[in-house]
């Protein structure tokens, strides 16, 4: 009932966990995974290690969380080690890569392949690391040049994740639709003052807003490029309850991640989830979860 | 963000300093905060007073911990919590373990019932000495500049670990790990209080996890039974970009 077919790739049910959030370490990808996570996506991986931004890297508000956590991770040739643990939980695990140049993220997804990831996540959209992330994703030629180069040499699927942060989504997503699926959308981009020290809160001054507050805005693009592209879409932003994940369905998604919603609810955010859309479809007669991917789409 | 003005500044040692400020939050024993010094970072501090004032003492590191040690009565601490899984509280006999900068976080823990024993590099770094008011108090230096010369893992069976109702251990991981293995046969009545680099305190980023665990959320303290089960306690760890270490013992 549950499972379903994501460009090729079998998810025993559409929730996946989203790159950034409690993905760097194998033994906790694997918890996750053991946890009700269909398929893990890992942080952005680039070519050397990154330390990222020191703390404060998070500001929490009532609707959501403001990061700059900066990219930090181990370098291509260290994250193995932690694919293969998480691996250990036999379900799928998709390697995000980060870069600045097509060949860049060509020698990182082929590195990946070589890891027998399930797929790659490209980071088109990270809004707070000067020179890659969104500053790559916001230029639609390179990023059909990045999509073209990696789905011309590899042979596992290739998901482009997308900024919100630009004046046209619809004009990126068009540049990346030789992508195997679209992840819309990444966080969006801004900041918080502390009003009794007087200055930014976050050492990188800006971060990237997600949770419950930008569930609307990931809705109204995952509706808009399925409507107008119609291509495969994993839908993420503000993902919290199972009447969540299904409003993203029926806007056009086929999958969907989780990731700000563990920082109030916790790993098991994902069994819980999951079995609130079983019941919806179980009361609505709904006999596969396939059913309702962009039902709503008029 | 919370915000509270420094009440009182005791130097402790050399290089350690306790500040005192006023929150009537309620915190136990082995939480932490996430204490926010602007235009330096923020970075975790055990509460070593949760009573009434509280208090966190600093032993310098790097930029906000030194910018904090700089701090005195009136100047403004901001932070975040209380965070973390406490320690079991009993009434019965204690024997309190803690190294280095360890002895911060089970300061809180301390009374009649309890045997305590503080090991440093060397005599200057011993904090709290002539303060803690406990049954009974063993000094360990591992230079033998002060109390006994030597680490806490050679001397615990002396003082009958098997007596006590409840271990309490907190310190480098090489030392919580070597009396772990001291403590053979012992699977429950034993905490330990465990650190990884600490980024969001909330549960999200990662850094701060061990098998699967994220120490800020389900941790710091953890029981004797569940660390002789990890894969990582005393072995590997990941530095700040994520990069599996191994643990030097």
């Amino acid at each position: 009932m549950l499972s379903q077919s994501v460009a090729g790739i079998v998810l025993e049910s559409p929730l996946m966990l989203a790159s950034g959030i409690l993905d760097q370490n194998g033994y906790t990808m694997k918890r996750v995974l053991e946890s009700g996570a269909a398929a893990v996506v890992t942080k952005s991986i680039g070519v050397e290690p990154r330390e990222g931004y020191f703390p404060p890297i998070v500001s929490v508000f009532e609707g959501g969380l403001l990061n700059a956590v900066g990219l930090s991770n181990p370098g291509i040739i260290h994250i193995g080690t932690e694919i293969s643990i998480a691996k250990e939980a036999g379900k799928p695990v998709i390697g995000s890569i980060f870069g600045a140049t097509p060949d860049e993220f060509l020698r990182l997804g082929s590195a990946m392949e070589d890891m027998k990831v399930s797929g790659v996540e490209l980071n088109l959209s990270c809004p707070h690391v000067k020179g890659v992330g969104a500053e790559v994703g916001s230029d639609p030629a390179l990023v059909k040049q990045i999509v073209s180069t990696l789905k011309g040499s590899l042979s596992i699927p290739v998901f482009s994740k997308l900024s919100p942060n630009v004046s046209s989504v619809l004009e990126i997503a068009t540049a990346a639709s030789d992508s195997d699926g679209l992840v819309l959308i990444n966080t969006v981009k801004g900041m918080a003052v502390d009003i009794y020290a007087r200055r930014p809160v976050l050492s990188n001054m800006y971060g990237g807003l997600s949770g419950p507050a930008i569930k609307p805005v990931g809705i109204r693009y995952v509706y808009e490029v399925k409507k107008e592209l119609d291509p495969v879409i994993i839908g993420v932003g503000g993902i919290e309850t199972a009447d969540d994940a299904i409003e993203y369905m029926m806007a056009g998604a086929s999958a969907v991640q989780i990731g700000t919603a563990l920082m109030k609810h916790g790993i098991s955010v994902f069994s819980t989830i999951k079995k609130g859309v079983a019941e919806f479809l179980e009361k609505e007669g709904i006999k596969s979860v396939s059913e309702i991917v962009g039902v709503a789409v008029q | 963000m919370i915000h509270s003005q420094i009440l009182e500044r005791i130097q402790e040692t050399p290089s350690t300093v306790t500040l005192k400020f006023d929150w009537i939050e309620k915190v136990l024993p082995g939480q932490f905060i996430m204490i926010w010094v602007p235009g330096q970072g923020e970075i975790p501090m055990s509460m070593s007073f949760t009573g009434k004032p509280k208090g966190i003492t600093v032993k310098a590191y790097g930029p906000p911990s030194r910018q904090l040690q700089q701090m005195g009565r009136g100047d403004t601490l901001y932070f975040r919590g209380p965070y973390g899984v406490p320690f079991t509280e009993i009434r019965g006999a204690k024997l309190i373990v803690g190294a280095g900068s360890g002895i911060a976080s089970l300061l809180p823990l301390v009374d009649r019932n309890s045997t305590v024993m503080v090991s440093a590099k060397t005599e200057s770094d011993l904090i709290y000495r002539g303060k803690i008011n406990a049954k009974r108090i063993i000094y360990l230096t591992d230079d033998g500049t002060y109390g006994i010369k030597g680490f806490p893992d050679q001397v615990i069976k002396d003082v009958h670990p098997d007596d006590f109702e409840y271990i309490y251990v907190c310190g480098p991981e090489a030392m919580m790990y070597k009396v772990l293995l001291a403590l053979k046969g012992r699977n429950d009545r034993a905490e330990f209080s465990l650190e990884r680099s600490m980024k969001c305190g909330i549960g999200i980023c990662d850094s701060c996890s061990i098998d699967g665990i994220q120490l800020c959320r389900e941790g710091p303290v953890r029981g004797i039974g569940w660390l002789r089960e990890s894969k990582e306690f005393g072995m590997t760890k990941l530095d700040r970009s994520g990069r599996r270490v191994r643990i030097e013992l």
